[in-house]
């Protein structure tokens, strides 16, 4: 086998590993599908009534407002788990497995990576499939969903980097799975739950500063007007911002581990 | 780690011995790549296991003390992998993995995920990925601490079966004594960091000394007598509670003279035990005190073991 065939397989193995472990993990995997659900299904029915209040956006329902929430929060959720994996192969011993084969350094951290994307591609397509049993209609079609989908895997991939950067640093499952109220307020903080142009003060002003705000609202496009240019690659560059981000600082703290391992 | 200078043969099974702690697990991780030394320089299958260490990597298997293995997947799914990250293409690798799984016996449980594997098997297939890419040399971080005596036998077998089919180099750490014996051709000894000893273990136990002849009798009232008998044969040697003993220089050869002697001066015997040399009295001598749990670690294996018989 030659190195790019040999280096394509490793990684595809890895991907598949890590896509495989956390879907064989239902403690951690269903939760976070499950969650976003419900939390959906809860503000859908008991603020449905604010779509009313002048200033809002023009949606069919508080479900069509909502439902690129969902996503991203399920998304965020699961892509935690790429971080825990990590440091559950350093905890028990399996990444030095990895590293004491002749695996290329980069596949490992990519493997894991592609895996959480296609996970997070996968959570997008189930979220539009159950709100469209409760009557959701996305404007952009099925290419808009497709758009929503392809921007959920990347920002998978970039929250998954950031989680698997913390996983390498500590070596804790624990340490890295405490991140999780850090997104969990990263997505508060933005337009997730209600329109920037009726918020005030202090959160009004963190939302617009907060780039989950910018990503959330382009997705919402899609699914409440149509599928523009603008909107998808809005969304898709700053999720592919934050990969580089975690990817960059996830690289160096990797390298950083094998040159004191190895 | 203090100085330590070894040199291990082709097709050689090396024993690394020495208590916890010693420092046997720490030269390991250095020779594979996985720590790097404050100082001095290790050549594994001629490479520089620092300025080559891919394909040092390339050239060895590893099985670490504890079998690092993910308890989602299942023992095929892990051979699978294994073969992929050293590069072995699909259907190559899926064919030695199936043969693997039956060498180490585990052909039936090869669709069960790991986590439910006992530590037995855990061992097994541990051993059978590091063995997938048909590596020259095969560490081995003690394979058999904490398996069951018929686990650690059949460890000990794949072991044996690999260096005399296969050729492969082995290094193996081990705190057994036992383990050491049986299976490596050379040892070398570590204490608190410093090689203390090195040889063949017959050599080893050789420049420890006699074999010792261990005496039981029917009644103590006769143990100055028999003391009398034994020192015919031999200087005498700590004994335990009930026994006499004495060195014999003879070994087994000198039993027959023994047991006629003792019978010529009527002396009832309850036992006579034949105690070689052991690789225990190897580290006791060399490092002034016995190694931990040396005692606990015996394994009944066919053809071995102390000589001993019963009146």
């Amino acid at each position: 086998m030659n190195t790019a065939a040999a280096a394509a397989a490793q990684y595809l193995a890895l991907s598949r590993r890590a896509m495989f472990g956390t879907l064989r993990k239902p403690t951690s995997f269903v939760p976070s599908l499950l969650f976003p659900l419900m939390f959906l299904a809860l503000t859908s029915s008991s603020l449905e009534r604010s779509i009313s209040i002048e200033g809002f956006p023009e949606v069919d329902s508080f479900l069509q407002f909502a439902v690129a929430t969902a996503v991203i929060q399920g998304v965020i959720f699961g892509s935690i788990s790429a971080g825990s994996g990590m440091a559950e192969d350093i905890e028990g011993g399996f990444f030095e497995r990895l590293i004491a084969s002749p695996v290329a350094r980069t596949s490992i951290l990519a493997g894991r990576l592609a895996g959480t994307a296609a996970l997070g591609f996968c959570q997008a397509w189930i979220y539009f499939a159950v709100t469209s049993i409760f009557g959701l209609s996305v404007e952009g079609g099925l290419a808009g969903m497709l758009a929503v989908a392809i921007v959920a895997a990347a920002l998978a991939a970039g929250v998954g980097s950031i989680s698997v950067a913390l996983a390498i640093k500590t070596g804790s499952a624990e340490a890295t799975e405490g991140s999780f109220p850090l997104f969990f307020a990263l997505l508060f903080l933005s337009s997730a739950y209600f329109p920037r142009s009726l918020m005030e003060g202090w959160f009004k002003a963190a939302a617009t500063l907060n780039p989950m705000s910018y990503l959330l609202e382009s997705l919402r496009s899609i699914v409440v007007a149509e599928l523009s240019a603008l909107n998808f690659f809005t969304a898709l560059g700053i999720a592919l911002g934050v990969l580089v981000v975690g990817l960059a600082v996830a690289s160096a703290l990797l390298k950083r581990r094998l040159a004191m391992d190895a | 780690m203090d100085g330590i200078d070894l040199a291990v043969q082709p097709g050689e099974i090396f024993g690394f011995l020495g208590p916890n702690g010693a420092g046997k697990s720490t030269t390991v991780r250095m020779l594979t790549t996985l720590l790097k030394p404050s100082g001095g320089r290790a050549f594994v299958a001629g490479y520089d296991v620092f300025k080559e260490a891919h394909q040092v990597r390339q050239a060895i298997g590893v099985a670490l003390q504890d079998a690092a293995i993910d308890p989602l997947m299942t023992g095929r799914e892990l051979l699978r992998l294994q073969a992929t990250l050293h590069g072995i293409p699909r259907r190559k690798g899926r064919a030695k993995g199936e043969e693997l799984l039956e060498t180490v016996g585990l052909m039936s449980a090869a669709a069960r995920r790991v986590g439910t594997y006992s530590g037995g098997m855990r061992r097994r297939l541990d051993l059978a990925l590091a063995l997938i890419h048909g590596p020259q040399i095969l560490f081995l971080d003690e394979p058999t601490t904490g398996l069951d005596p018929n686990s650690r036998l059949a460890v000990w077998d794949e072991v044996r079966k690999l260096n005399r089919e296969a050729g492969t180099t082995v290094f193996l750490t081990t705190q057994y004594m036992e383990e050491a014996d049986r299976l490596a051709g050379r040892i070398a000894i570590i204490d608190d960091g410093r090689l203390v000893s090195e040889g063949t273990p017959a050599v080893l136990k050789a420049q420890v000394g006699d074999p010792s002849i261990h005496v039981q009798l029917a009644s103590n009232e006769d143990r100055i007598s028999a003391e009398a008998v034994l020192l015919d044969f031999g200087a005498p040697a700590a004994a335990r509670s009930g026994y006499v003993a004495a060195r014999l220089p003879g070994g087994a050869n000198q039993m027959a003279a023994v047991v006629r002697a003792l019978d010529d001066a009527h002396l009832p015997v309850e036992a006579i035990e034949l105690h070689m040399p052991s690789l225990d009295d190897v580290f006791q001598v060399a490092t002034g005190h016995r190694l931990e749990g040396a005692e606990d670690d015996a394994v009944a294996e066919p053809g071995a073991g102390e000589v001993a018989a019963e009146k």
